[in-house]
């Protein structure tokens, strides 16, 4: 079983219309210029592990209110397994709106979710025997409202305790709190504050010295998003991961494709992080290249493992 | 031949044996399921806890053949009665005896499981029998009709 965690899921709606004018009235009347569909950093990579072959795969969080039993249905329709605290406030929609004269792309980004302490104890005690038969959990994306900071911390604490190890993609205080927890695998995601342990992250200098900082506060290995790049630090050196002539069509799904291949690497192979990393490079592209925004097979990533550059800095 | 795997629902959500009426009610009101499973903390599957079972310990014996002008005092009992259990453990109110369908059967094992026995709800395990999900009357009614279009 494979178990990647989701706490502030959405559903995700895309809006493809010829012109985005504001005050106007539009229609839309074809299906195709509509896309519902679940989302959340975590839950796109269970997909993508079912795509990869993976036959047992569940998503753990919580799903909010009536559209939260919408939300999980879409899911499972993916064969993956559900494991989700259902509340009492309603589920996020985030609203994507997409024009094409001129191109425009206008995103609404719902952060009202809630949750009541209750859930989150009840959280706590389903994921503790939900992650039973799992052995590296890959952990991503933000806290909803209502739920303390150091969340994350006590679930790579109860990793700990059964011996499995943790993937974690995490911001802001939620990251800091879990660092102490030594978190095997560490992908900051700072785009909306541009801070990496609360100092301000802009020169590549600053890149360096915050995947450092990570490791000192008890991350085992650090995978920091750089531009187009990664930087890759491990306990002695720092890689750099590029791509070689990158077409960029579609942010949306690389950085869970990378997560997820990353993982998939491991469990084939071992943990080897530069290999793994690079891979997962090869699976991000994968998806920033096309349209959709899962992996679909094996193929494409390793037909793109050539276009994957690491190489390590002297810094 | 289909397997359960193909039809059933993936999901976990589900109860301890040491967890209280009070909150397996809640967690039924919240997931709208009349039935829940009881599993171990190695998510093992042991039985299942329906409300039925827990409306029958609270209920007068002769409610609903009352008067109803008894109805009121009948339901106000039951409210009392509930407020005395409700503290106590799932595993004293759960069936242990209920039948659990692994993912590879086959649909037609389904079929004959389902109508030798009252169940709607069959939860699905593994080869460790460890909770899988569930598989309802309507997917197996889904399947024959599939089945019935192939013909």
């Amino acid at each position: 079983m494979i178990t990647t965690v989701t706490l502030n899921p959405a559903i995700d709606r895309e809006y493809f219309v010829t012109n985005h004018v504001p005050k106007n009235h539009q229609y839309i009347y074809e299906e195709k210029d509509i896309k519902v569909y679940p989302g959340g950093k975590g839950l796109i990579s269970a997909i993508d592990f079912k795509n990869l072959g993976y036959p047992d795969v569940q998503n753990m969080g919580f799903a909010g209110g009536r559209q939260g039993f919408f939300f999980e249905r879409m899911v499972q329709e993916y064969e993956v397994t559900t494991n989700y605290i259902h509340t009492e406030n309603e589920i996020r929609n985030n609203v994507f709106i997409i024009a094409k004269e001129p191109v425009t792309y206008t995103h609404f980004n719902d952060y009202t979710y809630q949750v009541d302490p209750q859930d989150v104890e009840e959280f706590v005690k389903r994921f503790r025997r939900g992650i039973v038969d799992s052995d590296f959990i890959l952990i991503a994306g933000s806290i909803p409202a209502g739920i303390d900071f150091n969340i994350y911390q006590r679930l790579v604490k109860i990793c700990n305790e059964l011996g499995k190890e943790v993937y974690l993609q995490a911001s802001g205080k939620a990251l800091n709190l879990a660092l102490p927890e030594k978190p095997k695998v560490i992908v900051p995601y700072f785009k909306h504050t541009r801070k990496i342990l609360n100092e301000k992250v802009v020169e590549f200098e600053d890149y360096i010295r915050a995947g450092r900082r990570l490791l000192e506060e008890g991350a085992q290995y650090v995978i920091l998003p750089f531009h187009c790049d990664r930087l890759l630090f491990t306990k002695e050196e720092v890689y750099s991961l590029s791509p070689v002539d990158f077409c960029l069509k579609n942010w949306l799904g690389a950085g869970d494709a990378y997560n997820a291949a990353f993982l998939d690497y491991v469990f084939q192979k071992g943990f080897d992080f530069i290999e793994a990393n690079k891979y997962a490079g090869a699976a991000a592209l994968s998806v920033a290249e096309r349209k959709a925004i899962f992996i679909t097979d094996r193929s494409q990533i390793v037909n793109n493992l050539d276009r994957i550059i690491i190489k390590e800095l002297e810094v | 031949m289909e397997n359960v795997k193909k039809y059933m629902v993936r999901n976990l959500n589900s109860v301890c044996e040491d967890d209280t009426l009070d909150s397996a009610i809640r967690y039924m009101h919240k997931y709208e399921m009349t039935i829940l499973p009881v599993v171990d903390s190695e998510n093992r599957f042991l039985g299942t806890i329906y409300s039925r079972n827990i409306l029958k310990n609270i209920l007068p014996e002769e409610y609903g053949y009352l008067e109803s002008h008894r109805l009121l005092y009948d339901v106000n009992q039951a409210a009392e009665n509930l407020k005395e259990i409700k503290g106590k453990r799932v595993k004293d109110y759960m069936s242990t005896n209920t039948i659990a369908v692994r993912e590879t059967d086959t649909m037609d094992n389904i079929a004959d499981v389902m109508l030798n026995n009252k169940e709607s709800y069959l939860y699905v395990i593994n080869e460790a029998d460890k909770l899988r999900g569930y598989i309802t009357r309507a997917d197996l009614l889904y399947y024959l009709l599939e089945v019935g279009k192939e013909k």
